[in-house]
């Protein structure tokens, strides 16, 4: 397999993307072009990277160690080299697959959800821009690079999210996330201008990075890796920087289940484990990761115990999985950690795209308290939703309770553990939240009657699919004590990390804990939601409620300050200095000239006079100078 | 006695010029200011005729010759003008011959 | 011979003076009028014989009389000419702010004064069969010239001066 062919996998979603764009202004101005054609070449374009991903990975499971493809050299300056590089290596062909065949499913969902919308187009020129962007930062052979498709995904998450822009908050929230996105990109710039100016000379691929990422000082690690963390934070959406993700609910729910499930966040994950060689140096930094994870884990999940949309609950939930996520890669298990990576983009994406099954069904109602008693009405939907809901709640033999047990398992190993007491609490909570989701929004009494939308073929097929791999994902990563291979610790061999020692009693025993802890919270789900009497009023208050009040409390903080700020330097800088300077020495040249100007005076004596006076003067200066 | 030399003309001219561009400068009465610029021109004719005179050559007399037809032709010209000028205006005081002033504002 | 020189360069001065002081636009017309005469005088003491004529006939006969013609037919009178209070103090702001300039004519003229003696002419210098010779040998295009400057001044001063009634 052609090493060249890994640039096709990021060139054909790009195309497609400009191809539609351009098909999108053709059928606004010039004449309509149907939807079906936009939907050909958008979903032919994740395919046929899926296809090409597949491609590599067969040929890295017949013994080939890496694809590198360079073709050309983007900035040669003085001995710093940067290239355009793409690498095919067995993490990054890993997310390739597992991103574009999400990606296939939830643009095959997005063709039924869009249909209709006058902006069709539109909506699949930046979904495939988004998945160029996502590809091209998880094969990049070098931060730089990693960095464009980075921003790239940053920019596809502000466009979907304003997507519905005739609707002002869609674009404040559309906004939100673009600026929470760019203070984690400042912290990723300056991770990656210390590294560069450090060891750059050498080379700034990846593969030169691991070498001689040695050389730099132990300080100037700490000050990369938090810096590059704090990108990952924004990104990722962990604390402090998660503000963002609730609120680019306002998008599409494909969008909101590509995006803000399955692939941008995770792609703060995939970058601490593509460093894993400059974390590796610095475990300290690693345990301050993992406790930001945690207590991300924690607080979301205390926020969506009591949230109404049902979107808003799913968004909460996928900040609290991404803290175990970093739990495990700040603790060095970067394989476990991509393990729930890929198990939670497959239940995640499949909660959220049966959400968005359940609210378009209901012609468009978000709040889980007015629904109920769906079961019988779309049986299929009902079915999907609890494969999710188990398997994000840990429930063997789902896929969600392979992945986190071993990230349990992994805090437990290191000893940490308040890590792994907090990751346990949370595990109950998650089962509670998500099982109060289910049970209000598909059992209950006394809910009210409504007529039903139906749901299109294409948006259930896929979600099939996706239960399906909800289901039995898991087992790729069997753990070895139960006989199993564990395939995925085996693929991602370089990147797992210390081996776990764990007595088999003990593994056991950590298992069923875990276990219990979400048939605790499933029963108390169970009991307070599964009668849930829909006539009693729905209290929206509260300190959990109003998210602990964060919002506010970053806008009175930070955003008014700022906006202070412009406004100082619009009104008293920019006017009332910089221009009245500038005015002032204009309109001085301007007086300047009415005053010249009145020499004019059309009196022509004056004028002969000043003849004259030129004339003496003239006459003056050559006798002067003659001498004669 | 002062010998009169090339010199005395000259100096003659001279003074002659100067008091017409006095006589220019100082006047408001648009007559007198013409009168004054035809002494000038005078003047010039005085010094050309005496370098012609000093030199031998023919050339200064014939030059002065086509000044003074050309005097004549502004004579005609100006006088016009001033005729056309007094109708308009009704008054032969130069300053009040300013319609091409600068107005107030640019 | 200097006696007539003097008393001719005197009597020009005076005129010109008179030109540029009186109030009365008739009166400095008159003094330009001696002063014309006087320069007539010096040229003919100059040996430029025709020049002389010419001087008393166009300068003296035409060009005053026309001037002399148009004060009267606007019917100029002492009470029209404009009240100048400041004269004699611009003419001696004038008279000094000039002196420069005449100062370096004078020298320039100064230095070209000793290329030689003034030149022994002969009888005929200055009269007017010499002066034409030369006026159509070398001078005919600047004849030509002149004739069509008195021909368009001439037109030029029927169309400015004419009323404007015509519509």
């Amino acid at each position: 397999m052609s090493s060249n062919f890994l640039s096709w996998i990021v060139l054909i979603p790009l195309f497609s993307s400009i191809l539609l764009g351009a098909m999108y202004l053709y059928s606004i101005s010039v004449k309509k072009i149907a939807d079906k054609y936009f939907t050909f070449f958008a979903l032919l374009a994740p395919m046929a990277s899926f296809f090409i991903g597949f491609l590599f990975f067969l040929g890295l499971l017949n013994g080939d160690s890496e694809y590198m493809y360079e073709p050309y050299t983007w900035l040669g300056v003085n001995g710093y080299i940067i290239s355009m590089g793409f690498l095919g290596d067995k993490l990054s062909i890993f997310m390739v697959l597992f991103v574009t065949f999400i990606g296939s499913m939830i643009h095959i969902y997005a063709s039924g959800y869009m249909k209709g919308d006058d902006g069709y187009g539109k909506f699949f020129s930046y979904f495939n821009l988004f998945m160029a962007s996502m590809l091209l930062l998880v094969l990049a052979n070098s931060p730089i690079i990693m960095f464009i498709g980075w921003e790239g995904v940053g920019l596809c998450s502000y466009l979907l999210i304003g997507f519905y822009f005739s609707e002002p908050l869609n674009v404040v929230a559309g906004n939100k996330a673009f600026l929470a996105n760019r203070v984690g990109d400042l912290g990723f710039l300056v991770g990656i201008v210390y590294l560069f100016f450090y060891v750059g000379k050498l080379g700034f691929d990846y593969g030169a990075l691991e070498d001689y990422v040695s050389i730099v000082p132990n300080h100037i690690l700490v000050i990369i890796g938090v810096s590059l963390f704090i990108g990952a934070m924004g990104k990722s959406a962990q604390i402090p920087l998660y503000v963002w993700l609730p609120d680019a609910m306002a998008g599409p729910t494909p969008v909101s289940a590509l995006i803000h499930a399955a692939t941008m966040v995770t792609a703060g994950v995939y970058m601490v484990a593509r460093f894993h060689f400059l974390y590796d140096l610095i475990p300290n930094v690693g345990v301050f990761i993992a406790y930001i994870g945690a207590f991300s884990s924690l607080f979301a999940a205390i926020i969506a115990m009591k949230q109404t949309d049902i979107k808003k609950i799913l968004a909460y939930s996928t900040i609290s999985q991404l803290g175990y996520m970093f739990v495990a890669v700040g603790l060095g298990a970067y394989s476990t950690g991509l393990f729930h990576v890929f198990t939670h983009a497959f239940f995640k994406a499949l909660l959220f795209m049966g959400a968005g099954a359940v609210i378009i069904a209901l012609h468009h109602e978000q709040n889980i308290f007015k629904m109920g008693g769906l079961r019988k009405k779309i049986p299929l939907i009902y079915s999907v939703m609890l494969v999710g809901t188990l398997a994000i709640s840990g429930i063997p033999p789902f896929s969600g309770f392979f992945s986190k047990d071993e990230i349990l398992l992994k805090a437990y190993n290191h000893n940490e553990y308040l890590i792994y007491g907090i990751g346990l609490f949370t595990a109950g909570l998650t089962a509670y939240y998500m099982f109060r989701l289910f049970f209000v929004t598909f059992e209950g009494k006394n809910y009210k009657e409504r007529k039903m939308q139906h749901v299109s073929w294409s948006m259930k097929a896929p979600l099939v699919v996706l239960a399906i791999g909800a289901a039995f994902a898991g087992f790729i990563g069997y753990p070895k004590i139960f006989g199993g291979a564990n395939l995925i610790d085996n693929w991602l061999e370089a990147w797992s990390g210390t081996p776990t020692h764990i007595e088999f009693s003990a593994d056991i025993m950590l298992m069923s804990v875990s276990v219990l802890a979400g048939l605790i919270g499933i029963s108390v789900a169970y009991f307070k939601f599964f009668k849930y009497d829909f006539n009693q009023d729905i209290k929206e208050s509260g300190l959990v409620y109003n998210k602990f009040y964060i919002d506010e409390i970053i806008d009175f903080l930070i955003v008014r300050r700022i906006r202070d700020l412009s406004t100082f330097v619009a009104v008293v800088i920019d006017d009332g200095i910089i221009d009245k300077t500038v005015m002032s020495l204009s309109n001085g040249f301007i007086n300047l000239g009415r005053r010249v100007g009145r020499m004019q005076s059309a009196n022509t004596r004056a004028y002969a006079f000043f003849m004259l006076v030129g004339l003496s003067s003239f006459s003056i200066y050559l006798i002067l100078k003659l001498g004669k | 006695m002062i010998e009169v030399s090339f010199m005395s003309y000259i100096l003659l001219a001279i003074m002659l010029f100067s008091i017409g561009i006095v006589g220019v400068i100082s006047r408001k009465n648009i007559f007198i200011i013409y009168m004054s610029l035809e002494l000038m021109l005078n003047s010039i004719n005085l010094i050309l005729v005496a370098l012609s005179r000093y030199f031998g050559s023919m050339d200064g007399q014939i030059i002065a010759m086509m000044v003074m037809a050309i005097a004549a032709a502004e004579a005609v010209v100006f006088l016009s003008l001033i005729v056309s000028l007094y109708r308009l205006k009704h008054s032969i005081n130069i300053d009040d011959y300013n319609s091409l002033k600068q107005k107030g504002t640019l | 011979m200097d006696i007539i020189f003097l008393v001719l360069a005197l009597l020009a001065l005076f005129g010109a003076t008179s030109t540029i002081m009186f109030s009365n636009t008739v009166h400095s017309a008159l003094g330009f009028v001696v002063t014309v005469l006087a320069l007539a005088g010096l040229y003919a003491l100059l040996n430029a014989t025709f020049l002389f004529m010419v001087q008393i006939i166009v300068y003296a006969g035409a060009i005053i009389a026309l001037l002399l013609f148009v004060i009267m037919f606007l019917n100029i009178q002492q009470s029209h000419a404009p009240k100048e209070p400041n004269k004699y103090l611009l003419m001696l702001v004038s008279a000094i702010v000039i002196v420069p300039f005449d100062y370096l004519l004078f020298k320039a003229f100064y230095s070209i004064s000793f290329a030689g003696d003034a030149n022994i002419t002969t009888k005929d210098f200055g009269n007017i069969k010499m002066l034409g010779n030369e006026l159509f040998k070398n001078w005919i295009l600047p004849f030509e010239a002149i004739s069509l400057l008195l021909l368009v001044a001439l037109i030029g001063a029927v169309v400015l001066a004419r009323k404007k009634e015509r519509a």
